[in-house]
């Protein structure tokens, strides 16, 4: 369908979700830049924080309590993740944590299999959300509308905490230079596990701010994790204003290629990391220093 | 009935033979068929298959491959209680069973029904795996399952391959009983084209000629054929498609094809989708206002989609292989009802029923057959006797095996319509199986060997 | 112990292989769990190459394994193609040229990045295959009808069915692709594989051109990965479309990891393990839809607990039983360079070699008679990060034969400059000329072909290698240039190598301990170690970047020693802290200062040198004129 209003609705649509996957990518991307661990379980802690919302709203009944404990679940599951295991494999090689992480990844969503079953799981949108929205061009679920300016927020607060505290000058000068921290006195191993915890939050946050939009199974982190995989990969890995451009990016590459054909969405989307990759090997807005 | 998986001394001591043989083969000498070494139990017949060693015990398996996992397995569990039910009362030679196939004591011919499961996952790869262990650890007389084309297309090859009898668990694309049509293989359920061809002329009756629709499909073998069909069939009330969102196996988000949709102009909502991805997409088909601006068509209807979608299915039309409150109409479904509810708590939804009733086919084919030799059973089924089953008598056509039925046609109910919680559909209309099929050569079936 | 008899594994291996189904069926194995374990197995065995063996963990196999099973299928299927054989072959090529195409993309990259790119690329695969080609791959519904191989041997035929009937065809691969597999772990390439595992940056250094090799090992994944698939198409007589999923390179991953790395029966073992808790758990145990969960736990206990799998742990328990320490038998399925203890070679084979290749020391790249013309020329060589310059417009200049000494206090830009000269880092401005070419902007790798090579004041060994296979894999450089594919060469059969080797042991008074591994190596042998390295790919100019660092005094002088000897014949530059020893070493001194250079000469103009002592000696005058 090439028409104006449709070009304009999927521009918007590509932009709702590419705020979804900046802010999933920035969670996974402050990890790796911190801590030199790909969480390839990542996608897992995205589907957890959805289920763990459900539950929450099962009990009270109330979005905001849900948001609450879908993000502190899994910020808690990720500090218990880092203490437990990810800390023993700082000093293993890379595909150690890859394998790791791979694998929790897997045990974490059968579980969730095992205790909810394959069955979908829904949350409502909050009340005040609830119905559409005409934005004169188009006409958009409000939820979808307010899940850009909740994720908008997420990522100032996000930015503020990286780009305006003593804890965010801490990881952004550990992406530059992990040595350099290392050398300063700097306990960082408590930063570490700060850093997997506020990665994780991220995570688990979109995931239920996610979970009214598209329904919650145990698989819905899967194909997220690839995508933003790709996000990363197009921004730059480590770097959190990379990962908001990649998620812009990725999203409207998905979004306007719909447009034609959506069966070439993903093949377009990986072809655009190609791309990326072949003229600018360190993403967008990548560094040299990690690799 | 035991779903544990039986190990006969039998089955590994034959196998070992095979292999000896094939090393001997190896070694310099011929490699004799297999069959040749087997002891043969039933005189007139030569082994094929797991024939006889499958059926010489006091005990036949079934190999049953089925979603547990993944997007369909909603409706694969139901499939699932279907057939456990139809192997309980065959086994204990329940009065169901006996209405559909009267000589059926306990059993069949007399040897107790064991059930194998496995999850398939909806994948053809996971499912043929798991069938192939059946067929040669267990040697199963029979297998089944589906919930997606792609893995009743897949089992139909391994079952003409291996010689071994395959019913057809949910599979709705003509490519099943069509152009990958096995003699193997045999299907109970309605498929893309005779649901096209019943519900066509009741949406052209209430939506009126010349419409405008757009086609939600998801990218396998089921989806194009029922969107194929149903784009023939209304093409003839002068419908136009003006939009076909072809969308991936478990997408976890429409908003883009439902962009599409919206921005289309279209008058009708075909949503082809199945299983999670129906529900998915009709939810967010709501959210983005699309089922305000045209109406929703939902061609192959999908089991519990209307509790999952939570009354999105209300005055939606769709044609289904059995609906419930067929029991006013026909006894035995009414007994199908009850024993099935009082069991599991819940009235069945097609998947049970088509489930059900294909052991029970089979079980009468065999009985009628007298022995468990495939190409025999094959020949009582292509008779093409009339047979019952819960929506009336049927057959099986010899030239495709594609049982001959009804396909029903409903329309969701509003909630205050509802007398109890389950009650979701009106039974528009009951369209007799035998103006709705193609001809049996139509898509190109070409059913194969016996041997 | 697998090294004296080299045949073991491969007889080991057919008996195995021979007895497997006479054995299995009494556990409870079907004929088909086998089968299906031999095509994970031989799928694996590729992988175990890139990843147990080079260190490249791969999520993408699934797209090899795919193509190769669907231009197999399709040839067999589609295009009426009879002869089952020669389509997988076509398959694996197809696949190996995929592979090769992608790996120029991904592997632009490396760890955690060619990760990531491997999923993704693999996922584009799946959806080619699915839409775009679905013609051809059949879409969603696979290829189905692919027939069982027959073989015709004149005097009768073969025919391979299901079960234990296509066993013997299915084994025969896998064990056609152990041999191979096992030769290419055991050639010169295999070596250069486990030196980019343990250390890349050293492997580039010492002169291979790791990009090409990285290429070849995944080239190599691929090519068995397309035959696997093409193999899984005649088990089933189906090609599946998930054969390209993400879940089949996870599994495989899963498998290797479970099985043991770098062990190539990693994967086989794995996938025996997998496939029968699958079994077992879902139909035995009645455990449905849990069975991953399990296997997942398993998983990360394994990754946790035992690195190296299930076959590395049987591994550390036959050492421990055998009363040997675990780490002293390497995991790996060494390549067995040439041990005189072990493997005596014919004297008069040996001898002449010796003389003619390699005169008194390996230096192969000095010629005499032109000491006095300088070997490396910098000029206007400047280095600047950002907005720090930490090299500014140096001109420098060695002789041939020269052991030039370069000091200066910490942050006079020494390092860099050494960085600079073996072409680790481009200069911002400035021109390097060795040997009277330009080498301004080349790679470290050709840089040390062309003889010019350095020492690490950092340790950057092969860590998990012993010290044999250390200076082997530096010797082969120097012996096979910089990238060369003798997949299917056994390395003891590289003249000369083993006589480099046996020097550089001597040389770096090495020659006790030549089968340790450099994990239990004490300091000062690590350092020893580090400098036979580069001794090892035999340069004509040698730079040793603060050798004594770290190192006790009895050591140094040790070290000391061991620099004078080797500097015979050589030239020559070391940066070192330690003044006295550079002195007593060094002909000439250059003194380094905030990035340029102070002044120049012999050690005793540079102790009288009054701007030297103002500016960087001041505090330590009196000892020096002591």
């Amino acid at each position: 369908m090439i028409n104006w209003p449709n070009f304009v609705s999927q521009l918007f649509n590509g932009l709702a979700l590419g705020a979804l996957l900046a802010l999933i990518s920035s969670g996974l991307t402050i990890i790796y830049g911190t801590l030199g661990v790909l969480n390839l379980a990542h996608g897992a802690m995205f589907m957890i924080g959805g289920y763990a919302g459900y539950v929450a709203f099962e009990y009270t009944h109330s979005f905001t309590a849900a948001v609450i404990a879908g993000s502190l679940f899994v910020m808690v599951l990720g500090v218990v993740m880092e203490r437990v295991i990810i800390r023993h494999f700082y000093q293993r090689p890379h595909e150690d944590q890859l394998l790791v992480t791979f694998g929790l990844g897997i045990c974490f969503v059968e579980i969730v299999r095992l205790l909810f079953g394959s069955q979908s799981q829904m949350v409502p949108p909050p009340p005040l959300f609830q119905g559409i929205t005409s934005l004169g061009f188009m006409f958009y679920p409000t939820y979808r509308l307010a899940v850009v300016g909740i994720v908008a927020v997420a990522l100032g607060t996000l930015f503020i905490v990286l780009y305006r505290t003593r804890l965010g000058m801490i990881v952004r000068a550990g992406i530059e230079d992990s040595v350099m921290v290392d050398s300063l006195g700097i306990n960082v191993y408590r930063v570490f596990m700060i850093v997997f915890g506020i990665g994780a939050m991220a995570a688990g946050f979109a995931g239920i701010v996610n979970a009214p939009v598209v329904s919650l199974t145990p698989g819905v982190g899967d194909d997220i994790l690839v995508e933003t995989f790709v996000v990363v990969v197009i921004g730059g890995v480590g770097s959190f204003p990379g990962a908001i451009l990649g998620g812009l990016i990725a999203g409207e590459i998905i979004s306007v290629t719909s447009m034609f054909n959506p069966s070439y969405a993903y093949v377009m989307l990986f072809a655009a990391m190609t791309l990326v990759l072949v003229l600018r090997p360190h993403g967008l807005l990548g560094t040299q220093g990690r690799e | 009935m035991s779903t544990k998986e039986l190990r006969q001394g039998m089955g590994s001591g034959v196998s070992r033979r095979a292999l000896l043989q094939a090393g001997a083969g190896l070694a310099g000498g011929a490699l004799l068929p297999i069959s040749l070494s087997m002891p043969v139990y039933a005189a007139d017949h030569p082994a094929i298959g797991t024939y006889p060693d499958g059926s010489s015990g006091s005990s036949v398996f079934i190999g049953i491959a089925v979603p547990r996992t993944g997007t369909y397995a909603v409706q694969g569990e139901d499939e699932l209680k279907g057939w456990q039910l139809a192997v309980e009362h065959i086994n204990s030679g329940h009065e169901l069973i006996k209405k559909i196939s009267p000589k059926t004591t306990k059993g069949v011919l007399g040897k107790e029904v064991k059930i194998g499961v496995a999850d398939s996952a909806a994948k053809p790869n996971e499912a043929v795996q798991a069938q192939q262990r059946f067929i040669t650890e267990n040697k199963a007389v029979l297998l089944t399952g589906a919930t997606s084309s792609a893995v009743a297309v897949a089992t139909n090859k391994l079952a003409q391959r291996e010689k071994v009898l395959y019913v057809a668990g949910i599979s709705g694309s003509n490519d099943t009983t069509g152009k990958d049509c096995v003699r193997y293989g045999f299907r109970q359920n309605f498929f893309g084209q005779t649901a096209a061809a019943a519900i066509a002329p009741v949406l052209v009756k209430q939506f009126g000629k010349n419409k405008k629709a757009a086609y939600l499909t998801p990218d396998y073998t089921y989806g194009h054929t029922v969107t194929k069909a149903m784009q023939d069939h209304l093409a003839e009330a002068g419908w136009t498609t003006v939009t076909n969102q072809v969308s991936p196996l478990g997408a976890p988000d429409y908003s883009s094809y439902l962009l599409n949709v919206v921005n289309s102009g279209a008058d009708v909502l075909m949503n082809v989708n199945w299983g999670h991805d129906a529900v998915l997409s009709i939810q967010q088909a709501k959210q983005f206002g699309v089922l305000d601006k045209m109406k929703l068509v939902v061609p192959y209807q999908v089991p519990f989609v209307a509790r999952e979608t939570g009354g999105l299915m209300q005055g939606v039309y769709a044609a289904t292989d059995y609906w419930w409150t067929i029991e006013d109409k026909y006894p035995l479904a009414k007994m199908f009802n009850d024993t099935f509810s009082k069991k599991y708590g819940y009235k069945p939804e097609w998947g049970a029923e088509n489930a059900y009733i294909s052991f029970a086919h089979w079980a009468r084919m065999v009985e009628e057959t007298g022995s468990f030799y495939p190409p025999d059973v094959i020949k009582t089924y292509e008779k093409g006797e009339t047979i019952p089953s819960f929506v009336g008598d049927v057959h099986y056509r010899p030239e495709d095996h594609q049982c001959v039925r009804p396909v029903i046609i409903v329309k969701g109910k509003m909630e205050k319509d509802m007398k109890n919680k389950e009650d979701y559909y009106d039974i528009v209309e009951i369209v007799p199986g035998d103006g709705l099929m193609q001809k049996p050569d139509a898509f190109g079936c070409h059913l194969g060997d016996y041997t | 112990m697998l090294k004296q008899r080299p045949f073991l594994i491969e007889a080991l291996t057919a008996a195995g292989l021979i007895a497997a189904p006479f054995l299995l069926p009494l556990i409870g194995f079907a004929p088909n769990t086998a089968n299906r374990i031999l095509v994970w197995g031989l799928f694996g065995l590729g992988f175990d190459i890139l990843f147990g063996f080079t260190g490249l963990l791969s999520f993408g196999q699934s797209a090899f394994y795919g193509t190769g099973g669907f231009v197999a299928a399709y040839l067999l299927t589609r295009a009426g193609f009879p002869n089952v054989m020669l389509a997988l072959v076509i398959g694996m090529i197809a696949a190996a040229a995929v592979g090769y195409l992608v790996g120029l993309i991904a592997l632009r990259r490396t760890g955690i990045y060619f990760a990531m790119i491997t999923v993704a690329i693999a996922e584009v695969f799946f959806f080619v295959e699915f839409n775009p080609l679905a013609d051809w791959t059949g879409g969603e519904n696979g290829l189905p009808g692919v027939p069982t191989p027959s073989i015709h041997l004149g005097f009768t035929t073969l025919h391979f069915t299901t079960g234990w009937s296509l066993y013997p065809f299915l084994a025969f691969c896998y064990f056609i692709g152990i041999v191979l597999a096992l030769r290419i772990v055991r050639s010169p390439v295999g070596a250069v594989f486990r030196a980019i595992r343990d250390n890349p940056l050293r492997a580039t250094a010492v002169g291979h051109n790791i990009h090409s090799y990285k290429l070849t090992a995944f080239v190599i994944a691929a090519a068995y990965a397309g035959f696997a698939g093409g193999l899984l198409g005649v088990l089933q007589a189906f090609m599946p479309p998930d054969a390209f999923t993400f879940d089949t390179s996870g599994q495989l991953v899963m498998q290797t990891a479970i099985g043991g790395r770098a062990t190539l029966f990693g994967p086989l073992v794995g996938a025996a393990v997998w496939l029968s808790l699958q079994d077992f758990l879902q139909a035995t145990l009645g455990l449905g839809a849990a069975w991953k969960l399990v296997l997942g736990i398993v998983f990360v206990l394994l990754v946790c607990f035992l690195r190296n799998g299930i076959i590395g742990g049987i591994a550390s328990l036959y050492d421990l039983a055998t009363g040997k320490r675990a780490a002293q038998e390497p995991k790996d399925v060494l390549p067995a360079t040439n041990a005189p203890a072990e493997q005596p070679q014919p004297a008069a084979e040996a001898s002449p070699a010796r003389q003619t290749d390699a005169p008194s020391a390996p230096a192969t790249h000095l010629e005499d008679g032109t000491t006095a013309s300088p070997i490396l020329q910098a000029r206007g060589l400047t280095k600047r990060y950002g907005g720090l310059l930490a090299n500014s417009d140096i001109d420098f200049r060695v002789n041939r034969g020269e052991l030039r000494g370069i000091i200066g206090p910490n942050g006079a830009g020494k390092s860099t400059f050494f960085k600079m000269l073996t072409c680790e880092v481009p200069p911002t401005s400035g021109t390097i000329v060795f040997e009277g070419n330009d080498i301004t902007g080349m790679t470290v790798t050709d840089v040390c072909q062309r003889g010019l090579t350095k020492s690490y004041q950092v340790n950057q060994l092969f860590a998990g290698l012993t010290v044999r296979e250390n200076l082997t894999i530096a010797a082969l450089s120097a012996l096979r240039g910089k990238f060369r594919l003798d997949l299917f060469r056994r390395i003891q059969n590289i003249p000369g190598l083993s006589e480099r080797v046996e020097q550089t042991l001597e040389l770096v008074n090495l020659t006790a301990r030549p089968d340790t591994p450099v994990s239990e190596l004490a300091y000062g042998e690590k350092r020893r170690l580090e400098i036979g390295l580069a001794l090892a790919t035999a340069p004509s100019l040698l730079l040793l970047d603060e050798p004594l660092a770290g190192m006790s005094p009895r050591e140094r002088v040790e070290t000391v020693k061991l620099l004078k000897s080797i500097s015979q014949g050589r030239t020559m530059i070391i940066i070192d802290h330690d003044m006295d020893a550079l002195f007593e070493l060094a002909e000439r001194v250059t003194v380094l200062q905030e990035g340029r250079v102070l002044v120049e000469g012999t050690p005793q103009e540079i102790k009288n040198n009054t701007t030297v002592q103002e500016a960087y000696l001041g505090g330590v005058h009196g000892v020096l004129a002591a």
